[in-house]
């Protein structure tokens, strides 16, 4: 596209760069601010549906579908309040730091073939890296609104989602092991042809990685039943408890936009990205099945496919929400230190392993080429073809393998 | 200083440096049913020391007794235990009949058995519901509402009353049920039965259900009876004690031709456990968990007994009786009745002068006393096991603040 | 001076004919890096120090996003914000003896510290100036940063030090002079490393640890006020 401004319309370098970049960041924010309206208004839905309610019915037309942007409005005029002892200037920021951690966060995310905001070489680390600075914001949240509700959610906040992400880089680990790169576009597209070729079914640890890497996931953004940190039977709101009006809405958009990336990784790492389970493009012959030679009708296929797996996932977190009891904090503690950790970690071995008896996997029918142990293509070279020409230096040594891995994530 | 501190012989542990800090949980807050104030002294999730602050919703309710009459009294005794008001009438009327020596027809006593149960039913519905509710699950919360509603339906179309009733009153029932109303009732509880087997699986079995219940708030059987604890909370400590069963004649005889078994663990087993969940490994007699399945038991039973009753009461023939005239005198004397409410075991005490208007009225609440075992629960528990732990006692405000 | 300062930055002056957003940006983290890290100095709230030092950091791997690494970008928002972090709360919970302590430094201190600072300055930026790159940069008149491919980078390096050397060492079976192993990468300084870190950690548990009192009864606020005067 930038090439295309430049020779054909004749446009500056400068002036394409910057146009482009508008444009992603202009897209991935309307796709948070628009993703958290139609997620509230889902999650209205979905839980009085499980509840038998009828949820929002008049807002809007026949489906209150214009409920959320009503109480968006609501939430615009709403007083602006701030607790005395607060201190001002870390309340005022906290809500964007959240918010601007999530939005970092989609800029690494895939949404087809080529639908990047930035491809990065590295860009499983970076999602994860960013992403976990949402945190931050909540932890700033509870300490500078002075009030002790909000102080126990931070705490709690902090501890579990410190927690969490070791599981949740072990588990991250794995198909980035098995794609050989963690550059995230080439991850998505190596899982490319029947359903068959998702890392979820490459092999039985991966299909258990993938559990571990839901719960992780559900507890890393803070939903049911690991919401301890606005626990509303027992916190009050938790670190929300003194916000109100836009701020407040700051907050929750970041908590919809993190459920719905934290979708979004899974279905690139596990679930063939922007791949359908059937591969339609190519047995039209729309497409070759590369990626490369895809035309727009192909991308906006997989576009769909990556946001309705994501939006799957959302939906799914809401079914759990609104099913499940909250676990205690110490619970949610073991959940992760005693259960998620030590699994995630055998799972990561045995895939490991897996790897190195099949080499090619067993449902995936590879074509062979690779050698036990050989550091494959990928992961040294970036995108950009910024190779360090290094690609081919065999290496006899398995552990070596897990432990590039370990430090990679 | 340091040097002070290291020769305080008091000092005896080396740990990260800790502060407590204290808590109010209330009179705001979102599971205190209510307004009541729990002050916690916590150190960081450990709750070291809970103390409850009472009173927010104290109405003068025994003063204004002293000075109207007795039957005028009963819209008073429904805001007590506000979801529950049927019970709440009854034990007032039963305590005021038993100074006056009144004894209602026959008809009158099933409809009051009748009555009182699907109240029961209601009222440990909400107690359900908001322990879900209180451990972070909403739906259950309003699978029991739903039921609820029907319920109260039931009553609105009996009394024209959806909350507070005022349908048992000394000497009978305020009306007879409307034609085809018994017919709606066993509608009610057909439909109802299955939906117990939903609340089972969302709560009662739920992994993290028995995880977040089981084994939390242990209180014993002597606690229990120390602290003056009755109903189901002195049912789940495994005290077999009910009121319907062991309690006066005026209101035993009340009972008479019902069978039903006291829902209480007897040897390890509930009664009639075989068809419903077995108690969980982890649950230990007296924790949350029981208070809870007590309750869920007592729904049953309150229903085997809604469907005694509408036999008991489709078979009398002759007409209800009329409640006493508003104004009615009540003699001389002080009388002492406890009946069992779905919460517990709910005293009135009155005394009479000869004239209409009680000279002294005093209420016995269950909750009060189910409420004063608290601190002793809560004694260094996590600061999320205090809402489980304040809802599996199941208070009701204004019960307690009268 | 200004001649100085126009050498130093060949930033906005147009490279294709328009703005050079690499120089821009370049320019607004490290402002942002350094203004941040001068508030974190001034700042007297230890959870505002930390703010501030988690923004500074995030300047800085902005930057290294801008020069193209990106992996080093992640690790350093993995690793110290994510720390920072950490050391915010431990900073909260360990030193803070009520909400809202305040740091203050007497002007002695804030001397002193700006005396080693600024030599410290000194010496970088003289080194920072005498590096090749740097000098020769004004006279070609390119971007401030550098990002042709083929340019060094920091992988053989980041490699070696997980234990492959990828520099052809291994591949080639070149042995080391001294004695005649192959060189197995920097595996055993990053290790030793990571146990000296985890010292420095133990070592601040410890000193963070206190003294307790027997019984934690009897004392505080009173709960009949709900510590309410």
């Amino acid at each position: 596209m930038a090439e295309y401004l430049i020779q054909t319309v004749g446009l500056p370098g400068w002036l394409t760069w910057s146009l482009l970049a508008v444009l992603s960041a202009v897209l991935i924010l309307n796709l948070m601010a628009g993703g958290a309206l139609v997620f509230i208004w889902a999650e209205r839905k979905v839980s009085a549906r499980i509840q038998d309610r009828l949820g929002p019915t008049r807002t809007g037309g026949s489906f209150g579908w214009l409920q959320s942007l009503a109480d968006g409005i609501k939430l615009l005029a709403k007083e602006d309040l701030m607790p005395e002892g607060a201190d001002g200037m870390l309340f005022r920021v906290a809500p964007y730091v959240s918010f601007c951690a999530s939005f970092a966060a989609f800029i690494g995310l895939p949404f087809a073939f080529d639908m990047v905001g930035l491809r990065l070489n590295v860009g499983v680390f970076y999602v994860v890296a960013v992403l976990g600075l949402e945190v931050f914001g909540v932890i700033l949240a509870g300490y500078a609104s002075a009030s002790k509700w909000s102080l126990f959610g931070a705490m709690r906040e902090a501890a579990q989602v410190v927690s969490y992400e070791v599981p949740l880089g072990m588990c991250i680990v794995v198909p980035v092991m098995l794609a050989g790169t963690m550059d995230l576009v080439t991850i998505a597209e190596k899982q490319a042809g029947w359903f068959t070729n998702w890392y979820l079914f490459h092999d039985p640890f991966t299909f258990v990685v993938f559990w571990v890497y839901v719960t992780c996931a559900v507890a890393s953004v803070n939903r049911a039943p690991f919401d301890l940190a606005e626990a509303e039977s027992e916190l009050v709101a938790g670190f929300h408890t003194e916000y109100s009006g836009l701020r407040w809405s700051f907050f929750f958009m970041a908590e919809y936009s993190s459920m719905f990336l934290v979708s979004g990784l899974a279905a690139v790492l596990f679930l063939g990205g922007w791949n359908g389970p059937v591969p339609i493009a190519t047995l039209l012959g729309l497409s070759d099945g590369t990626g490369e030679s895809t035309g727009a009708i192909v991308r906006l296929l997989g576009l769909a496919n990556l946001l309705g797996k994501a939006t799957l996932g959302v939906l799914i977190m809401m079914w759990i929400r609104w099913t499940l009891p909250r676990l205690r904090i110490d619970q949610v503690m073991t959940t992760c230190l005693k259960y998620c950790t030590p699994i995630a970690a055998v799972m990561f071995a045995g895939a490991m392993t897996w790897l190195w008896v099949f080499p090619g996997g067993v449902l995936n029918l590879d074509d062979g080429s690779r050698r036990p142990g050989e550091i494959r293509e990928g992961w040294l070279e970036g995108p950009g073809g910024r190779s360090t020409a290094v690609s081919d230096a065999p290496v006899d040594d398995a552990p070596a393998l897990a432990e590039i891995a370990e430090v990679s994530k | 200083m340091s040097q002070v501190i290291d020769d305080d012989p008091r000092i005896i542990e080396f740990d990260v440096r800790t502060d407590e800090m204290l808590v109010n949980m209330g009179p705001q807050h979102p599971s205190t049913h209510g307004v009541l104030r729990l002050v916690l002294r916590t150190d960081g999730e450990i709750v070291s020391e809970i103390e409850p602050h009472i009173g927010y919703l104290h109405r003068c309710a025994e003063k204004i007794g002293e000075n109207i009459s007795a039957r005028q009294f009963i819209p008073y005794t429904d805001r007590m235990d506000y979801l529950a008001g049927m019970n709440m009438n009854l034990g007032w009327s039963l305590a005021v009949e038993k100074l006056m020596r009144l004894q209602v027809t026959e008809k009158a006593r099933h409809l009051r058995v009748l009555i009182s149960e699907m109240g029961r039913i209601a009222s440990h519905l909400v107690g359900m519901g908001a322990y879900g509710l209180d451990l972070g699950t909403f739906s259950p919360f309003l699978y029991a509402f739903r039921e609820r509603e029907k319920i109260l339906d039931l009553f609105e179309e009996a009394c024209g009353a959806r909350l507070t009733y005022s349908y048992i009153t000394v000497g009978g029932l305020t009306a007879d049920l409307p034609p085809g109303w018994l017919e709606r009732c066993e509608a009610f509880l057909e439909q109802f039965e299955p939906i117990i087997r939903e609340y089972h699986a969302l709560l009662t079995t739920n992994a993290i259900f028995v995880k977040r219940t089981a084994g939390i708030g242990v209180l014993s059987p002597d606690m229990a009876i120390n602290y003056g604890c009755s109903g189901p909370v002195l049912r789940g400590s495994g005290v077999d004690q009910d009121m319907r069963r062991d309690g006066e004649p005026i209101y035993t005889a009340m009972y008479d031709g019902y069978a039903f078994e006291v829902a209480v663990m007897k040897d390890g087993h509930y009664p009639r456990d075989h068809a419903y969940p077995a108690v969980p490994a982890d649950a230990v007699l007296g924790d949350c968990w029981h208070r809870f399945f007590v309750r869920m038991l007592e729904v049953v039973q309150s229903m085997d007994l809604v469907r005694q009753a509408i036999d008991q009461y489709s078979a009398c023939k002759g007409p209800l009786g009329e409640p006493v005239k508003v104004a009615e005198k009540i003699p001389a004397g002080d009388v002492y009745l406890e009946t069992e409410c779905p919460k517990g075991q709910m005293g009135f005490y009155l005394i009479g002068n000869g004239s209409a208007i009680p000279w002294r009225v005093r209420a016995r609440s269950s909750s009060f006393s189910n409420l004063s075992v608290l601190a002793e629960l809560c004694h260094g528990c996590l600061i999320a096991d205090v809402p489980a732990i304040v809802g599996s006692l199941d208070i009701v405000m204004g019960e307690i603040d009268r | 001076m200004s001649s100085s300062v126009a050498q130093l930055l060949p930033v906005l002056a147009a490279a294709e004919g328009g703005l050079n957003w690499h120089g821009f940006f370049f320019l607004l983290f490290a402002l942002l890096a350094c203004c941040l890290a001068v508030a974190v100095v001034l700042a007297d709230n230890v959870v505002r120090m930390a703010f501030y030092l988690v923004l500074s950091l995030g300047a800085t791997a902005g930057l290294f996003f801008l020069a193209g690494a990106e992996f080093v970008g992640a690790m350093q928002l993995m690793i110290y914000v994510g720390g920072t972090l950490v050391l915010l709360i431990f900073g909260v919970m360990l030193t803070a003896q009520e909400p809202f302590v305040s740091i203050k430094t007497p002007v002695r201190d804030k001397v002193l510290a700006g005396l080693v600072g600024g030599a410290l300055l000194a010496v970088l930026i003289q080194a920072a100036l005498s590096g090749p790159a740097w000098s020769g940069s004004a006279a070609e008149g390119g971007g401030g940063v550098a990002l042709a491919a083929g340019q060094p980078s920091a992988t053989p390096l980041g490699m070696a030090l997980v234990g492959i050397r990828v520099d052809g060492d291994v591949a080639s079976g070149e042995k080391s002079p001294e004695d005649g192993q192959v060189r197995s990468g920097y595996l055993l300084p990053f290790e030793i490393v990571s146990v000296h870190l985890l010292v420095v950690l133990v070592g601040a548990a410890y000193l963070a640890r206190s003294k307790r009192r027997k019984s934690s009864g009897g004392q505080g606020a009173d709960l009949s006020t709900g510590g309410m005067r």
